[in-house]
């Protein structure tokens, strides 16, 4: 019975990760379009702004609907807290943030959905603390999408629970993913048109930032990520925690 | 934390209200309603936090409104009236310059808001609105705004026990420090989950998730709260007619375009200008009403 019962959930996982995959990869460009061809093509902030919450409303549906154990609640609770408190303890340098690397090491073992949630959580929560602004849905977002993705990666394979590996997917996505994304952000809060030039200058300016944070995630995660692998492992295995 | 004035509402209302200005601030372009928007903001940001807001205005937004400001126009080539061209070739316009400044002042006046929101909108108001809408989600949030200062305390325990047998950070050459501490980081994040678990049994055995679940609510919708709604939902009523009928909006490009100042204008404009100051003129009648009966005793 037990056998069935974990095959049952194993199913229900897989699709509720494809259904997020197919929202994140299809309906975001598809918004995109719309927003570019039939609204009124000034309004980019608002836009983009729509569909980012847009991306995090399913996560947060499908979680609700679950009905989630306390048990999983309260490990992304403590997940994200860590996180929250990284964020608060490195506030001295600038970028030097460990959040990225906490975040992939949730999607990695815990799985997509909880890496997103972990991420977007951090990125909410941590703002109470250093202040929200026009930013908050973007830093969610960004971390959300790392952590997703970090749980896809190792789902498929592709990423493994080695140092170097996680090292290296961490510093490639801090760099590509977030500050990919989080500076069109920043640069739609500056000014309300696109243009490449402007997005280019954006980039540029905010490159030795992008590096710093990249960087400081792929030391943590080769600092951390073994040891932390390892006791969320056996926290896993001990109470027997969220299906593999 | 505040709770007089205008946070002493209900936290619908106050969520509401940010909505509708944060909203508004980022969509009207006319140079009187962002004027009115950015007034508002910064007197309600100085009366909740006096002489921190001003330096705050003074030293992190003017220099933005102005970077802002010049970011635009050294992108943006569109307009007429072409002022003078740059060593690329590309023309500085007129309408870019004030479009610039427009949209910077469009940002600055969102940032002030935003520093009024969290002031006022402080986490248990935002769990309490969204408690019920998503309460998984908002008992994470409210579990994380707990954990972050308890870790703390429980670093500084750790630390003192380490201390005891010479492994605190405060201990030996660099490399010995930076390794106890994250000694000290790998105790607190066992004792963490560990304690999690623990924590989530607990809730568990006292019945979470189990359905028709009560919950403590220290908010109350009173005839004060309904009376400020209805104010409130009227002036953004008008304010929305306005937008509809273009009234809040203005062109740049290819040439500077307003909407034209009539009567019904003006009414628009009344309307976001009594929704904009509504936290101060109320704050603003409490002090009367407080000092006429302070005068009468």
């Amino acid at each position: 019975m037990q056998e069935s019962r974990l095959e049952k959930t194993n199913s229900r996982f897989g699709r509720r990760t494809l259904v997020s995959a197919f929202l994140i990869f299809v309906i975001i460009p598809a918004t995109i379009l719309f927003g570019v061809y039939a609204l009124d093509d000034r309004k980019y902030y608002f836009i983009s702004l729509l569909i980012i919450l847009y991306t995090m409303l399913p996560f947060a549906m499908v979680f609700e609907k679950r009905k989630p154990q306390a048990r999983e609640l309260i490990v992304i609770a403590v997940l994200s807290a860590i996180a929250v408190a990284g964020r608060a303890a490195f506030f001295m340098l600038p970028q030097f943030k460990p959040v990225a690397a906490i975040v992939i090491i949730a999607g990695v073992s815990f799985g997509p959905e909880a890496g997103f949630l972990v991420g977007a959580t951090t990125g909410f929560v941590s703002n109470f603390f250093f202040g929200q602004g026009p930013w908050t849905p973007w830093q969610m977002f960004c971390f959300g999408i790392i952590g997703f993705i970090a749980g896809l990666l190792f789902r498929k394979g592709w990423l493994r629970k080695k140092r170097l590996s996680l090292s290296v997917f961490g510093g490639l996505a801090t760099f590509v993913i977030y500050g990919g994304i989080i500076n069109i952000g920043s640069m739609l809060m500056f000014t309300p048109t696109l243009s490449r030039e402007a997005l280019i200058a954006t980039y540029v300016s905010g490159f030795w930032f992008d590096l710093i944070h990249a960087a400081a995630t792929a030391i943590f995660l080769f600092i951390l990520s073994k040891p932390m692998i390892e006791k969320l492992d056996r926290i896993k295995l001990k109470y027997g925690l969220i299906d593999r | 934390m505040n709770r007089n004035g205008f946070a002493g509402y209900h936290p619908l209302i106050n969520f509401v209200y940010f909505t509708a200005v944060l909203l508004f601030g980022m969509f009207f372009v006319h140079p009187i309603m962002q004027v009115i928007s950015l007034v508002s903001a910064s007197c309600y940001s100085i009366m909740l936090r006096g002489r921190r807001a001003v330096r705050f205005q003074l030293l992190y937004m003017l220099p933005l409104l102005l970077a802002a400001a010049l970011f635009n126009p050294a992108f943006n080539h569109a307009g007429v009236t072409i002022l003078f061209y740059l060593k690329s070739g590309n023309p500085i316009t007129l309408e870019s310059i004030l479009y610039g400044i427009s949209s910077a002042c469009m940002l600055i006046t969102v940032l002030i808001w935003f520093s009024c929101y969290n002031a006022v909108m402080t986490s248990d108001k935002f769990i309490y609105l969204f408690g019920k809408l998503i309460p998984a989600l908002s008992l994470i949030l409210s579990m994380v705004l707990r954990f972050v200062p308890r870790y703390k305390d429980q670093i500084r325990r750790i630390s003192y026990a380490q201390r005891s047998i010479g492994k605190d950070v405060s201990q030996g050459n660099l490399l010995r420090r930076a390794r106890n501490g994250l000694t000290i980081l790998s105790i607190m994040t066992t004792w963490a989950l560990e304690n999690a678990i623990e924590t989530a049994d607990s809730m568990k055995s006292r019945g979470y998730g189990l359905p028709r679940r009560t919950s403590y609510s220290l908010y109350r919708l009173d005839n004060r709260d309904k009376g400020f709604m209805a104010v409130m939902l009227s002036l953004i009523i008008i304010v929305v007619i306005g937008e509809v009928n273009g009234e809040n909006t203005m062109r740049f490009f290819p040439s500077v375009q307003t909407a034209e100042v009539t009567p019904f204008s003006i009414l628009i404009y009344a309307a976001y200008l009594g929704l904009c100051m509504m936290p101060v003129i109320q704050h603003m009648m409490e002090a009367i009403k407080w000092k006429s009966i302070a005068s009468k005793m």
